[in-house]
């Protein structure tokens, strides 16, 4: 049944497109590439920017930020709770904090680049109370055309995140903590 | 320069003033147009509701009595963009795209063609502009307020030229009025809720007198301003711009 | 039932067509910010207009691109026809498994699927994750807004729904104590849930990836905490290559709701090991818009609601006047191709002022397809016969400078001979329910015109005043 019904759509998709038409070519818009300008619109969208001389200062200035938080899963701080792929969903969703590795962040639109890799668990991102992310400030482009440009592939998952879980729909007024991580912190070093 | 008027036929049932004043600011302007008597429609009311096919003895009707002329000057935009948007279903002989070419909105003309950019005289009122949408975002006479947030238009800086006048700053500039052609009746309830809403925006920001170049909506906005018995005039833009003239 | 009825339902509370309209033109200025603030912005419509339209016109070998790439990366791939399709290999994927609990967050495609009571007639638990589509679910409503599904309600409402669904407080109204019960409410669901739903933005056939967006991350959570994925996705959802996805990234949210970007942009290629992924591809009457030149570029569309949001008749009159599952200048440009009786008014229910297309990021040109749809709809004959007949009357008058003549004298005597109350009745004259006739001059501008004195009817030389 749906074999046939893949040939008719494809036969019908081929007798109905228009006259072929070009591919345009997308250019570079440049921008601005500064950590000033990722930290200005991240806050703006709920998410909070804190600056690290290096990376040495990542556990004192966790323990910080985020002085109540009892389960940790993390590959790149201190960790109370170990994660992986097979971690089961009850385990998971006790956690209070994660803190991953991103890899690119965009000016424009304070999104991060996390691919599963740096996860350790696909869940792990939104399950998590709450999210810090590493992010390595000569990684920031200016738009997401550059980050696209700089992925080499997007793996089995990875996702942009700009800002904490939120959600207008009552209403249209803003509530930070929908579903995902209540809040976002990207640690820039 | 030989240039039509075409009044359209709502215009010349129920505002001559207007096609009067037309006339005359063309006039002054150093323009003398003729008016071909045998003018009817552009078709418009036809085609937006879903008849374009019997509009189409109306198109031929008007390409014939303004095919001579090098201008069609119409005190409203909305049948102008029609003439030059939808007679293409027309065959498209050299009278035809001539004239759908020559079609002009009157503030189009008066800013496009003779390049006035402003006029002598005086007019010591708080006036509030209502842009047609046919004029703003078919005929681009203004900028768009999805686009840009600078607020200028043709109509605008003539207006702004004259001693004494306050243009009303709008919450909403450029919001439609919810005229719509056969909208108004055949979606009534929703069509005069939106010219309310337009009038409130006027009321609320001080308007004393409510224009702008497309009659059309103004019909409908001075309905509601007469129904509520509002103390707004609404005039349309050729009436200020002459009767200035005249006093200067 | 028509359009102008269901408005006109809409409009008797007076106030909340106020509220209504003034909360979706809070978006729309939040939408205008956003694009003043890209300077490429207009640039980025044209591009995304030209991928897209690039796309279409080889769609069927970009469809393919995609099959083998996804089928590549482990992916199953289903192709369905029609709705009914559609529903019957959801629910076999479903059954297979011998899952019973379902999370699902937004798809307007299972919406026109009406996949939901489907599911639920054979024993499935469907819980809609997204909160606007929670609240609509409990309240058994169909969404009104394609991207914020519950905006025809007031938080009161919502308040309501929740006491009786959720236990909260009665009375208690407070969207950040609302969405936090709903945050626990579905945080249970979605550890039950057994396997996930969901839409997709984006297909790329360069990768055989599907791209989910959203600011909740309910897809995200629903996704990688069942042990099954199925995304559901229009065949127009096709765009050639990741980096294409640059521009489209940069356009959807700003047009949306004014935000740089959605929180999440997800991008699902391959199943996590142990666990299955199914994507169905699915026509449903797209083919056949796709042979409609003049509304196949309909088909561009990215779904972010922009031209409700800006349409002053959708602002007034609500998402459910259009009873169709996609609302607005987009939905009645649609709605036609899928049944043109039934949505024969919808291409009527507007000014054609042209915001819509003005707004849209990837340029369709809405309103001249809502015009071109009246033409088609005509020419059907599935206008009211009497707007039929009077057009047709207009048009042999409005041919004629002569008859034309003799009914303008005639109407304006009339209106101004008869009684107010007879030429303002609204059982007789919609015009009047709500404004005044204009005041019937005595002579009409041509009259005048002909009774000057030859410089004016006749001029001679141009001279200048002032």
């Amino acid at each position: 049944m749906s074999t046939t019904s893949r040939e008719r759509i494809l036969a019908a998709t081929k007798a109905n497109k228009p006259e072929e038409l070009p591919l345009p070519t997308v250019p570079d818009f440049g921008g601005e590439a500064t950590i000033e300008r990722f930290t200005t619109v991240l806050t703006g969208i709920g998410g909070t920017v804190v600056r690290m001389a290096g990376l040495n200062e990542l556990e004192e200035t966790l323990r910080q930020l985020f002085p109540e938080a009892k389960l940790k899963a993390s590959t790149l701080a201190t960790a109370t709770v170990a994660v992986d792929a097979q971690t089961p969903t009850d385990v998971l969703a006790d956690i209070d904090l994660a803190v991953l590795q991103g890899e690119i962040g965009v000016a424009e639109n304070g999104a991060v680049w996390l691919p599963e890799v740096n996860m350790l668990n696909r869940a792990l991102p939104t399950i998590t109370q709450h999210l810090a992310l590493v992010l390595d400030h000569r990684r920031i482009v200016a738009t997401m055309h550059q980050a696209y440009a700089q992925l080499p592939n997007t793996g089995g998952y990875g996702k942009f995140v700009a800002g904490p879980s939120k959600t207008a729909d009552i209403e249209q007024s803003l509530v930070i903590g929908a579903h995902g991580a209540r809040s976002l912190v990207v640690l820039v070093y | 320069m030989k240039v039509a008027l075409f009044v359209p036929c709502y215009i010349d049932q129920f505002y001559p003033q207007v096609g009067i004043a037309t006339l005359q600011l063309l006039e002054k302007l150093g323009v003398q147009a003729h008016f071909p008597a045998q003018q009817t429609c552009c078709g418009q009311p036809l085609a937006n509701s879903g008849c374009e096919r019997d509009a189409l003895p109306i198109y031929k009707h008007f390409v014939q009595t303004f095919s001579d002329y090098d201008y069609v000057v119409a005190p409203s935009g909305s049948c102008v963009y029609h003439v030059r948007k939808h007679f293409d279903k027309l065959d498209q002989t050299a009278d035809v795209q001539h004239v759908r070419g020559a079609a002009y909105d009157l503030i189009d003309f008066i800013s496009t063609v003779l390049k006035v950019e402003e006029l002598p005289g005086a007019f010591p009122h708080k006036v509030g502009l209502h842009l047609s949408c046919h004029g703003q975002r078919g005929l681009h006479q203004a900028n768009e307020s999805e686009m840009t947030p600078v607020r200028d238009g043709q109509l605008s800086r003539l207006l702004r030229s004259l001693d004494g006048i306050e243009l009303t700053n709008l919450n909403r500039n450029d919001e439609c009025c919810g005229f719509g052609g056969t909208f108004c009746v055949s979606e009534a309830g929703i069509s005069a809720r939106m010219g309310q809403d337009r009038v409130a925006d006027h009321v609320r920001n001080g308007t004393q007198v409510l224009t702008g170049s497309d009659m059309s909506c103004l019909m409908h906005l001075e309905g509601i301003v007469r129904r509520a018995k509002l103390p707004i005039k609404v005039m349309h833009a050729a009436e200020i711009l002459n009767g200035v003239m005249v006093n200067a | 039932m028509n359009h102008a009825i269901r408005a006109d339902k809409f409009l008797l509370d007076a106030d909340r067509t106020t509220w209504h309209d003034e909360t979706l033109w809070f978006v729309r200025e939040k939408r205008d910010r956003a694009a003043y603030g890209v300077p490429e912005f207009q640039e980025l419509r044209e591009l995304a207009s030209g991928i897209k339209n690039h796309t279409l016109s080889r769609l069927d070998l970009y469809l393919q691109e995609f099959e083998a790439a996804a089928q590549a990366n482990g992916v199953h791939v289903h192709w369905a026809a029609d709705a009914a399709e559609h529903n019957a290999i959801i629910l076999d994927i479903i059954q297979k498994q011998g899952a019973t609990r379902i999370v699902k967050s937004k798809s307007m495609l299972t919406e026109e699927c009406h996949l939901n009571p489907f599911l639920i007639k054979h024993g499935i638990e469907v819980v809609d994750t997204d909160l606007g589509e929670r609240i609509i679910q409990f309240r058994d409503e169909p969404p009104s807004h394609i991207v914020l599904p519950a905006i025809h309600l007031k938080k009161e409402d919502v308040g309501d729904t929740f006491h009786t669904h959720l236990g909260t407080t009665k009375g208690e109204s407070d969207p950040q104590r609302l969405t936090e019960a709903a945050r626990q409410h579905l945080r249970a669901k979605f550890l039950a849930g057994q396997v996930a739903i969901s839409g997709v933005n984006f297909a790329i056939a360069e990768t055989g990836a599907v791209v989910v967006c959203t600011n909740e991350g309910n897809a995200d959570l629903g996704v990688n905490l069942a042990k099954v994925h199925i995304a559901a996705m229009g065949i127009e959802k096709i765009i050639p290559r990741l980096s294409d996805l640059g521009v489209f990234t940069r356009l959807l949210a700003r047009s949306a709701t004014g935000q740089p970007v959605t929180t999440y942009t997800s991008h699902f290629t391959k199943p996590a090991p142990g666990k299955e992924m199914h994507i169905v591809i699915v026509d449903n009457g797209r083919t056949q818009q796709l042979g409609r030149p003049d509304f196949r570029a309909s088909l561009k569309c990215i779904r972010c609601g922009a031209c409700m949001n800006t349409c002053p008749v959708y602002r007034r009159s609500g998402g459910h006047s259009y009873d169709f599952t996609v609302p607005g200048p987009i939905g009645a440009i649609l709605s036609p191709n899928i049944d043109m009786k039934k949505h024969a008014s919808l291409p009527f229910a507007s000014t054609l002022c042209g915001s819509c297309t003005d707004v849209c990021p990837v340029k369709i040109d809405i309103h001249t397809q809502l015009y071109k749809w009246r033409q088609v709809l005509g020419e059907a004959n599935e206008i009211p016969a009497s707007k039929k007949w009077s057009m047709k009357f207009m048009g042999r008058v409005l041919a004629s400078t002569r008859v034309y003549g003799l009914g303008g004298q005639f109407a304006r005597k009339a209106l101004r001979l008869l009684p107010h109350g007879l030429t303002h009745a609204p059982s007789m004259n919609a015009w009047a329910v709500a404004r005044e006739l204009p005041e019937a001059p005595k002579q009409s501008f041509r009259e005048w015109y002909a009774k000057q004195p030859a410089p004016a009817a006749q001029p001679t030389q141009p001279q200048i005043s002032a």
